[in-house]
């Protein structure tokens, strides 16, 4: 049998995919402690929802769990159960390509990167939620390739533990 | 280097034209099936249609093992059942739908219970649940709108949890959609401009929206024309069969062109007032088509105003100057909507449909925002925005 030929590949892409749904899935959390508007589009969720967002076939992923009236909760990379909402890159590479900022979130659905499944009306909450995170959290020049289009607002100072981090991450990514 | 990226698929053989129903026998043979049940509702049957395919078996060699022409205008779990055990009892090896898009969609939902040989049909909801082809499924669409020939969806609700069950396969595709004119001939005139703009509304939001490619483009161009000319034609003199044939095709070639470039907020929003009103999909997509487009204009006028050509012809596109074609194309679309007005009551506004209170206006955005299509609609739409479309829908 012929052995396939070992390719090389990026091999900052899967530990930076890794970091980043870790990073997501604490920013989430955090933001959806804070911030109206992500809690205005929480609330209306079942309680106890579970959102998965993975790369096929297994991982790297981040889980969350609706806690509270208005919460997010991280509760890692493995869902403790089947999760309500997942939200699956087909390819490591295309969630490199978003995580990196090179492709928007609602390009990455356009160009069927992504599967969804579960109820279409959560996910489409769960995925205002990431886009409004985003935009609280990312440098406006950076956000505005993240997102369809950058919203008009003031950034509030003290924003997110992990806002610092999350920038320095896309920052250096940027600038390769 | 330009970073694009799209999938196209259509695996679904067309089977267009004169005499087209008569290839029924032979397409069923290719598959290796020769018991096919036919799956229709009382209108059509009413209608005769179900006669012109009878016909068509009538010296083939092959018979119509049975009708089961009891299809609700909404699809549900029982139904989808009852037609299951209908299709085991008479030992029948395919499946022909005959109708709209309730007919189809139960069909589908038929077909994944007898090849499966399941009973419960919410074990098969959601997306890629199911792993092998089907039986042998053919369509016969009587309106010339939905395009669920060409689509690889299907929506049958489940009454007694109240919940709509969505189910998403490349397995559901047809094997066979078949265009006869003789199937759209008797279609009332209101009914085929609600279907029509259905269809214009599909191809509309294909191109212009964020997951269009090459491929689809070119159907949904396609399609634009045709309707463009052909429901006047229709309206002008329902039993021209040239002219209904030239519907029901730019309808599945829209159907193409959507199901593999998605479409947009008119109808995150049509889906929303036809849920919360209760009104007909295309009477929904025919009323609030300008508005969105003028919303999407700004930002996307020039994709809008490439489609002037095909709405309104070369003439009117080159006496237009370029920055205007897309203002254009959206006024083409208003007086083609003030002629349905004219002639079958299409309502144009929210008013007229006198079906909706104006404080209904913010749960409707809100609606619409959890929306799937939403999301690929070319500009972003936040609850104010939706709401803001609505008013002027007004
Ligand atoms: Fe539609």
């Amino acid at each position: 049998m012929m052995q396939a030929k070992r390719v090389r590949v990026n091999p900052f892409k899967r530990p930076y995919v890794v970091l980043m749904m870790e990073v997501i899935g604490r920013s989430l959390e955090a933001a959806s402690q804070v911030d109206e508007r992500i809690q205005n589009e929480v609330r209306p969720l079942p309680d106890g929802l579970m959102f998965e967002m993975k790369v096929m076939p297994d991982g790297p992923a981040l889980v969350l769990q609706k806690t509270g009236a208005t919460g997010l909760k991280y509760l890692g990379r493995r869902p403790p159960r089947k999760p309500d909402v997942v939200m699956k890159f087909k390819h490591v590479t295309h969630a490199f390509l978003v995580f990196s900022f090179q492709e928007a979130t609602a390009r990455a659905f356009a160009n069927d990167r992504i599967l969804l499944d579960g109820e279409i009306a959560y996910a489409m909450k769960l995925v205002r939620c990431l886009n409004r995170m985003e935009s609280l959290i990312l440098p406006k020049i950076i956000a505005e390739r993240a997102l369809k289009r950058y919203p008009n607002l003031s950034l509030p100072e003290k924003m997110l533990g992990g806002a610092r981090i999350y920038t320095q991450v896309a920052k250096n990514l940027i600038r390769g | 280097m330009s970073k694009s990226y799209y999938e196209f698929f259509c695996p679904v053989k067309v089977v267009a034209g004169s005499a087209a129903l008569e290839h029924i026998p032979y397409e069923l043979n290719t598959l290796s099936a020769s018991r096919p049940l036919i799956v229709t509702d009382k209108g059509v049957r009413g209608a005769g249609l179900i006669d012109h395919v009878l016909a068509a078996f009538a010296e083939s060699g092959m018979d119509v093992i049975d009708i089961y022409d009891d299809v609700p205008p909404d699809s549900s779990l029982k139904v989808v059942k009852d037609i299951a055990r209908v299709y085991r009892e008479k030992q029948c090896d395919s499946i022909i739908a005959v109708g709209g898009g309730s007919v189809i969609d139960t069909s589908k939902g038929v077909n994944i219970l007898v090849s499966e040989n399941g009973n419960d049909l919410s074990e098969f909801s959601g997306v890629g649940v199911l792993k092998k082809p089907l039986k042998p499924f053919f369509v016969i669409p009587t309106t010339a709108g939905t395009g669920s020939e060409v689509t690889m969806v299907a929506v049958i609700s489940d009454p007694d949890k109240g919940v709509k069950m969505p189910f998403t396969s490349y397995f559901l595709l047809p094997n066979v959609a078949i265009l006869d004119a003789r199937m759209t001939l008797t279609l009332p005139p209101h009914i085929t401009a609600m279907t029509a703009m259905d269809a214009m509304t599909h191809a509309i939001e294909a191109y212009t929206g964020m997951a269009k490619n090459p491929i689809s483009d070119a159907y949904a161009t396609s399609a634009i024309r045709k309707i463009a000319e052909n429901l006047p034609r229709v309206l002008n003199k329902p039993d021209d069969a040239d002219a209904r044939l030239e519907l029901a095709q730019a309808s599945t070639m829209a159907g193409i062109a959507f199901s593999n470039s998605m479409v947009g907020l008119v109808h995150s929003l049509g889906h929303s007032l036809g849920a919360l009103c209760h009104l007909p999909h295309g009477l929904c997509m025919n009323l609030f088509l300008p508005y969105v487009l003028e919303y999407n204009l700004p930002e996307r006028g020039d994709v809008i105003g490439e489609l002037l050509l095909y709405l309104a012809g070369a003439d009117v596109y080159a006496h237009t100057p370029a920055h205007e074609r897309g203002k254009k194309a959206v006024q083409v679309i208003r007086d083609m909507r003030d002629e349905l007005n004219h002639r079958c009551k299409l309502p144009r506004t929210l008013s007229e449909t006198g079906k909706i209170t104006r404080d209904q206006l913010p749960k409707l955005a809100q609606m619409a925002l959890d929306d799937g299509s939403i999301i690929f609609n070319p500009v972003e739409v936040d609850l104010d925005d939706a709401l803001a479309v609505l008013n002027r829908a007004w």
